[in-house]
């Protein structure tokens, strides 16, 4: 029964294909806004949460600020401490950093210097290209030792190797640094650049940069299992009891990323939304092609109930008409959308993530509208006399 | 004794502004199973507000109605769709096919209804269409069919679920005489076959064909045709 009710509603919309197109124009171009904005918020977010990968979505950082180093906390101590009052933290780096200039022969750039401990590129996954990272020991002797950035390493030793070579590195007097490694590659994490950047042992750094250094910082390396953004809130909760939050920012990707997700979700759900207003108003327009159809068809229904159709089967006919309708609508709605939003990703250039959820909830709805705003005509056609719809010209 | 068909003072009253219409005004008919009876009377007399309220498709003013047995006083209009479905084919003068569908998913239509499974619909349609002389136009819509063909088809619909009673009202008015023989000539043959049909018409001729004839004449069964 179900079948043939299908089967009657696609003939009646064949014969009136315009007539049903223009009806449905509604329900398509509801289902296709929200189809594509929720693709194209989930694009978004997947985009975020991709370029976020790249490094630093596991780190937390905490720069003390201000004249935070007369309150003694910071110090090299403070990653115990840190460690045994918060959980989930694996490592913590200190580092410091300033700008200086290197000299190479005649060459001079300007730089970022980095104090950093033996494991800093470890914990950051900073590969070499050539030599080898400075040890724990060069670190304790505060040797003169340095690892250069890739494009320091290139502007410097156009031809050859860095490593077994020296380095000025100028500060008030210039000192000769031995290059121990050369970094490969690597995309800037929030918190440091690698590529423009030269270090040497965190200690060395102190004694030769500390009087005027202007920052230092320290970088937990969030453990396996726990979340960023929930071992950064601890952090701050933390150091807010013991410093109070005058003296230090803390900083993670990981809550910036929660952050425009939160963005971009409250975004496309609003939008979603109004365009949601759309599909109603695309139901009204179902509501009046059935009840036209119902019009038109006064004579097919008394005829029916001659043949002994009950009011109940009726209604169900007109009901079934008003679903196919508008779940057609649904799925060229889908279609649509799907299309758009592929179309503005392909130009903006991000990656198609396809917001399955997104698909079953405008089917949801399609099918809503249709039993919603069919309901009204089908329980009018149910209710028609039959000898007076029999005898409708 | 054996009355498929029993009405017991039926009256059927519209009311038109202040006006009343008595459209029948206490009809008392006994029909028998197997008989073959002709409703005569002028234009407006009220016969085919009788054939409705036989084939269950209107309800009395007043007075009771048995159809094959059962009463159809106080029945939901569920039922009633149900009795129509069951007891009752109909066959109208104008023809009253559905247009989009073609001769053999019209004659499938009131299986449908019934619950009868798919292969059997069709099996029981085929046949009838078959009986009726249509074999050979079965994927036919109503629109690329004569009037006699219609009306046949009609007339195998009204017989698919096998009622008890056949109703025609007028079935010939809308075709040529010659037409309107065959399909006079079918009615006779399912008469013999021993289905009861109750054949409304304004030709004389026909009527008196019928083994019956009820006269009707303004709401009242009278004696005899009255001009
Ligand atoms: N829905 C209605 N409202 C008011 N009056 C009606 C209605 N239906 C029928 N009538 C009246 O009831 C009377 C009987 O009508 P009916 O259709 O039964 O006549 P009939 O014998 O079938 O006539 P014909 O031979 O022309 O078909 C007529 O006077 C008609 O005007
Ligand atoms: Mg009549």
């Amino acid at each position: 029964m179900i079948w043939e009710n299908i089967k009657i509603a696609i003939t009646s919309m064949v014969h009136n294909k315009l007539r049903t197109l223009l009806s449905l124009l509604g329900i398509i171009i509801g289902v296709g806004s929200v189809v594509a904005i929720l693709n194209l918020g989930q694009s978004v977010s997947e985009s975020i949460n991709e370029s976020m990968q790249i490094g630093g979505i596991d780190m937390v950082n905490i720069f003390p600020t201000g004249s935070a180093r007369e309150l003694n906390v910071f110090d090299e101590q403070f990653g115990d401490t840190l460690m045994r009052n918060v959980e989930g933290i694996e490592s913590v780096l200190p580092a410091a950093s300033s700008s200086t200039r290197i000299r190479s022969g005649q060459e001079i750039l300007s730089v970022t210097i980095g104090g950093v401990t033996s494991n800093f590129f470890d914990v950051n996954s900073a590969e070499l290209l050539y030599g080898e990272y400075f040890s724990a020991n060069d670190n304790i002797n505060r040797r003169q030792v340095v690892v250069l950035g890739k494009d320091v390493a290139d502007e410097l030793f156009p031809v050859g190797n860095a490593v077994g070579s020296y380095v000025s590195i100028f500060r008030q007097s210039s000192r000769r640094y031995l290059v121990v490694g050369v970094l490969d590659e690597k995309d800037a994490t929030l918190g440091t650049s690698f590529n423009n950047s030269v270090f040497i042992p965190l200690n060395t750094y102190d004694q030769r940069f500390r009087r005027v250094s202007t920052l230092s910082s320290y970088t937990c390396k969030v453990a396996d299992g726990y979340n960023p953004t929930a071992v950064a809130d601890e952090v701050e909760a933390y150091l807010n009891e013991i410093v109070g939050s005058d003296y230090f920012t803390v900083f993670s990707a990981a809550s910036l990323v929660d952050m425009a997700n939160q963005v971009t979700s409250t975004f496309s759900s609003f939008l979603a939304a109004i365009a949601a207003i759309s599909l109603l108003v695309g139901g009204i327009g179902i509501m009046n092609i059935m009840l036209v159809s119902v019009a038109e068809r006064t004579r097919e229904i008394g005829i029916r109930k001659a043949l002994g159709a009950s009011p109940r089967v009726i209604m169900m006919q007109f009901l079934i008409e008003a679903l196919t309708l508008t779940i057609i609508g649904g799925v060229i709605g889908i279609l649509f959308g799907s299309l758009l939003s592929y179309a503005v990703v392909n130009v903006v250039g991000w990656q198609l993530y396809f917001s399955w959820s997104a698909i079953v909830i405008s089917l949801g709805f399609s099918a809503f509208v249709g039993i919603f705003f069919g309901w009204y005509p089908a329980a009018k056609a149910s209710k028609l006399d039959p000898i007076e719809a029999l005898s409708y010209e | 004794m054996d009355n498929v068909i029993e009405l017991v003072n039926v009256r059927r009253y519209y009311l038109v502004g202040d006006f009343c219409v008595k459209a029948l005004d206490g009809v008392s008919v006994n029909i028998r199973r197997g008989s073959f009876t002709a409703i005569m009377g002028p234009s407006g007399s009220g016969k085919s507000t009788m054939m409705n309220l036989i084939g269950c498709l209107d309800t009395p003013t007043s007075g009771f109605i048995r159809i094959d047995g059962e009463y159809t006083n106080n029945l939901s209009e569920k039922e009633l769709a149900s009795l129509r479905n069951r007891k009752v084919g109909f066959v109208f003068q104008q023809f009253n096919l559905l247009g989009k569908q073609n001769a053999l998913e019209n004659v499938m239509t009131p299986l449908l209804y019934a619950g009868v499974k798919g292969h059997e619909r069709r099996e029981r349609a085929e046949a009838l269409l078959e009986r009726v002389g249509l074999k050979d136009r079965m994927k036919h819509l109503p629109s690329e069919l004569s009037g006699g063909q219609k009306q046949r088809v009609a007339i195998a619909r009204a017989l698919v679920n096998n009622p008890s009673i056949l109703l025609a009202d007028e079935p010939t008015g809308a075709l040529d005489s010659r037409t309107g023989e065959q399909i006079m000539e079918l009615f006779q043959d399912l008469n013999d076959e021993g289905r009861t049909v109750v054949f409304v018409t304004h030709d004389r001729g026909l009527g008196m064909r019928c083994r019956e004839q009820v006269y009707i004449h303004d709401g009242k069964i009278v004696e005899g045709y009255e001009r």
